[in-house]
């Protein structure tokens, strides 16, 4: 019993990090059009600038989730302004041009912070177990866990209740109709772009609690967010999302109970889905 | 046998109905326009004739036989051939290549990887025939997008029979054209042989009953008016229609 | 106008199809003669360069022609090497003949496969899809103790194929001539490729898939076709590639091997038959003198210089070359007919 808790925080707590990084990347997919390879580069430069902060300078943990946020909000920012805004209706280039930060970011990190440790690292207030119920649960994930409720009942208000998220999904459906309602659409993208950012950036911080911090860890986590997002369904909170836990789960409990399928279960569920309803669970463009 | 026969046809979007209960026949050779105001359905009406969309309910049948699930790619081989409204040639590929690559469609040699385009010197003369005859020969090697838009225009109508297809399904073919440009055209439709059937959405009322010899009026996605063009140009439903839009263009408002 | 003046009108005289293929022979002669009076150890990179202009290629006809973007394209390159390695590890057979059949054969049963799902969606979904099969199979032959030589991760010592000629022995140069007439074959087959009806219909497909249906084309057939031909080349490449560097490790099917052809790609200019081919010459020795100098700091300049392309260098080198070849032949070639 205790084993299956175990699991079930492990599993939804990284279910929470996957929604993390999955919402900027499928909001970014959704309403510009390009997958934004380098979003997991962008959650690493937040991983890596929060270790500084939390563990070489021995600041609060939470002011590294900030500034790992800020760090990856700006360069998501760079990215997005000298270089994507310049490639102007052509998708391939953009994506291909994402592609090459990976390679940039990745190695600027080796260079700066060196290549071959795994930095592994928590809020000290969240170390050790507490009892709920009678039972005991890792404080940390209960934190990630409680952190990403957080998140996603703020990103879906903004999704639905307020103007700004309403010109979003306006923009996702029809560009031309939104920006020939006077709706300044460049705008809307940097905007989106830099928040996809900066939650990308902060999660490297708050999900080094699960997964540290190393040299590959961009490609890692940006396999894992585009699987979240095949499965959950491009376009809105909600598929990060319930595709979020869903990976997060089905790996978590696949490694338990089949340590030799390891890696791959969370592949079966992205063919699964392939097979039966390739826009996702809960996808809103097919 | 009709050349199509369109049964109870119904087409939704999310809330919005494009079409429906639309029904009709055309028969072979025959030349049909449609008419109605923007958004009344014509082109959603053509995407599923063509199988760029499927129905939501209702069957298409296409010289008796019932196409409503086949491919658009099939329905070539049928014998449709369609041109769209905007432009929709490979602006980044020669006329040459444009060409060639239209008379390959229904042939089964554009499977053919390893012997060059060049080998198939029918095809290549057939496209010089073509190419001649709207006066393009000299610019097969320029890029489609260096043409003029009626040129392009031109180029693109002229393909659509290049496939020596049963069934033209012209999408505004004038849109854009000076008026010599679409009496060209309207020309060119009416020397068609019989062996060709032809439906075409248009707004220019000069190309529409210059060629049409039955007219069918779209409005909100079902037919108002189906007959002689004479009787059309008669009816007040359809004055009504257009009498609103005009109004509306101007200052006055229309209940 | 009769069939042969038709065709008299498009065949030019055999002085302009000599002119015209010049740059080829031209090609083709360097290749041959140059790097035989060249030390060993940059013939070696001469053969690293065929291996990686033929990898380059075969992306070239999924990206460059039928326009789809694919990531993790290592995964056939890869999957045909580990099969040939594998095929040497356990069961000692390093005939040519086998080894080569058999890596295709994998290539194709890995492509085949990755491609039905990947075209079941379209645009970002594809790549996204993509990738994540190539990270896949780099996943699996990372845990797969079978896949590796014991106590490391890969298959090591891979000796040189076996043509099954008595008496013969590899060096360096006659090695390099092997990869040369395996690379001018396959080259000759994607030229002809290139230019036949199904080149030009992808190239169609690529610029309007819409339309290309209207016209009679079964759209996901191509496209599933040259999923798999591209799929092919990129097994004879990686075939070559075990052969020519004699270990293969689980790099080899990663997002940074299938880097690899993208950039030379975009440098060398996309859907042209040379592009592909000056790509991989340009960063195969630019990564060569690099390695001399700043070997840690490579893949960042590798980076840069990819973004730098991207952004300025549309078209890529050959159709620099291409225009530079225009005006010398409007100025000294005759005109054409």
């Amino acid at each position: 019993m205790e084993l299956v808790l175990a699991s079930l925080t492990n599993g939804i707590s990284f279910g929470m990090v996957l929604f993390l990084i999955a919402s900027g990347l499928s909001i970014v997919m959704g309403l510009m059009g390009i997958v934004n390879l380098a979003h997991g580069a962008l959650y690493m430069v937040g991983a890596y600038v929060g270790w500084t902060i939390a563990v070489q300078l021995k600041l609060n943990f939470w002011l590294g989730v900030f500034v790992g946020g800020i760090a990856g909000a700006l360069a998501g920012l760079l990215i997005e302004r000298a270089f994507i805004r310049r490639l102007y209706k052509q998708p391939n280039e953009q994506v291909l041009l994402t592609f090459g930060f990976v390679y940039i970011l990745s190695n600027l990190i080796i260079w700066i912070w060196g290549g071959h440790r795994r930095l592994q690292f928590t809020a000290p207030a969240l170390y050790g177990s507490m009892d709920v119920a009678g039972m005991p649960f890792a404080k940390d994930r209960l934190a990630i866990i409680g952190i990403g409720i957080i998140i996603a009942v703020i990103l879906w208000w903004l999704q639905e209740k307020t103007r700004f998220g309403a010109i979003v999904r306006a923009g996702m459906d029809n560009k031309e109709m939104t920006t020939g309602l006077g709706i300044n659409l460049e705008l809307v993208f940097t905007i989106v772009f830099f928040l996809a950012a900066f939650i990308a950036g902060a999660a490297g911080v708050i999900g080094a609690q699960l997964l540290g911090a190393y040299s590959w860890l961009g490609t890692d986590i940006l396999l894992w967010a585009l699987i979240v997002v095949v499965v959950g369904g491009l376009g809105s909170v909600q598929g990060a999302l319930l595709g979020g836990i869903a990976i997060g789960l089905i790996d978590t409990f696949g490694k338990a109970l089949f340590p030799q399928l390891a890696m791959f279960t969370i592949y079966l569920a992205m063919i699964v889905i392939l097979l039966a309803k390739p826009s996702g669970l809960l996808g809103r463009k097919a | 046998m009709e050349a199509l026969k369109v049964k109870d046809l119904t087409k939704d979007f999310g809330g919005v109905h494009a079409l429906s209960d639309v029904s009709f026949s055309v028969e072979i050779g025959e030349r049909l326009g449609i008419i109605g105001p923007n958004g009344a359905g014509k082109t959603t009406l053509f995407n599923l004739i063509n199988g760029q969309l499927p129905p939501t309910s209702g069957r298409i049948y296409f010289f008796g036989q019932d196409i409503t699930t086949m491919p658009t790619h099939s329905r070539a081989h049928l014998g449709q051939s369609r041109s769209f409204q905007i432009t929709s040639l490979f602006l980044n590929l020669t006329v040459l290549d444009n060409t060639l690559i239209t008379l390959h469609g229904i042939k089964p040699s554009r499977f053919q990887m390893l012997r060059p385009t060049t080998a198939y010197a029918n095809l290549f003369a057939k496209a010089q025939g073509i190419l001649t005859s709207i006066a393009l020969w000299e610019q097969r090697d320029e890029l489609v997008k260096n043409l003029s838009y009626g040129e392009q225009r031109k180029l693109e109508i002229a393909l659509t029979l290049a496939l020596e297809p049963k069934m033209l399904l012209l999408d505004e073919p004038s849109s854009g054209l000076t008026s010599a440009e679409s009496a060209e055209i309207t020309d060119m439709l009416k020397k068609l042989g019989r062996d060709i059937t032809v439906l075409l959405v248009a707004h220019d009322m000069d190309l529409v009953f210059g060629v049409a010899e039955r007219i069918m009026v779209l409005h909100y996605g079902k037919i108002i008016a189906n007959g002689k063009p004479e009787d059309i140009r008669a009816d007040p439903r359809v004055k009504e229609i257009y009498m609103g839009m005009e109004k509306n263009a101007g200052t006055t408002k229309v209940t | 106008m009769t069939t042969n003046k038709i065709i008299e009108a498009i065949r030019q005289p055999w002085q302009l199809q000599l002119i015209r293929f010049s740059p080829y022979i031209a090609g083709a002669l360097i290749l041959v003669m140059l790097p035989a009076v060249m030390p060993s150890y940059v013939q070696t990179v001469w053969t690293r360069f065929l291996v990686f202009a033929l990898f380059a290629s075969s992306y070239d006809l999924i990206y460059g022609h039928a326009g789809l973007l694919s990531l993790g394209h290592a995964a056939y390159f890869g999957a045909a090497g580990y099969a040939v390695a594998a095929l040497i590890l356990h069961y000692n057979v390093d005939s040519l003949w086998i080894s080569l059949s058999l890596g295709i054969l994998i290539a194709v049963l890995v492509s085949a496969g990755f491609g039905f799902l990947a075209l079941r969606v379209s645009g970002m979904y594809f790549l996204l899809v993509t990738f994540a099969f190539g990270e896949a199979l780099y996943a699996f032959t990372w845990n797969m103790p079978w896949l590796s030589t014991p106590g490391m991760q890969g298959i090591a010592g891979l000796p040189r194929p076996s043509l099954g000629i008595p008496g013969f022995s590899w060096n360096t140069l006659n090695f390099y001539y092997f990869i040369l007439i395996i690379f001018l074959i396959c080259f000759f087959l994607v030229y002809r490729i290139m230019n036949s009806p199904f080149g030009h219909a992808l190239r169609g497909i690529r610029e309007g898939e819409s339309r290309m249906r209207a016209l009679g084309y079964n759209t996901w057939l191509y496209k599933y076709i040259a999923f798999i031909t591209t799929g092919a080349f990129a097994g004879v490449a990686g075939t070559l590639f075990i052969y020519y560097n004699r270990f293969i490790s689980p790099t080899h099917v990663s997002v940074t091997t299938s880097f690899m052809p993208m950039i030379m790609v975009i440098i060398g200019g996309s859907g042209t038959l040379l592009g592909p081919v000056i790509g991989a010459l340009v960063i195969v020795f630019t990564e060569y003198f690099a390695s001399l100098f700043t070997p840690e700091r490579w893949p960042l300049i590798l980076g840069a210089v990819f973004v730098a392309a991207i952004m300025y260098a549309r078209g890529g080198i050959s159709i620099h070359l291409s225009r530079l070849w225009k005006r010398l032949n409007n100025r000294y070639g005759s005109i054409k007919s």
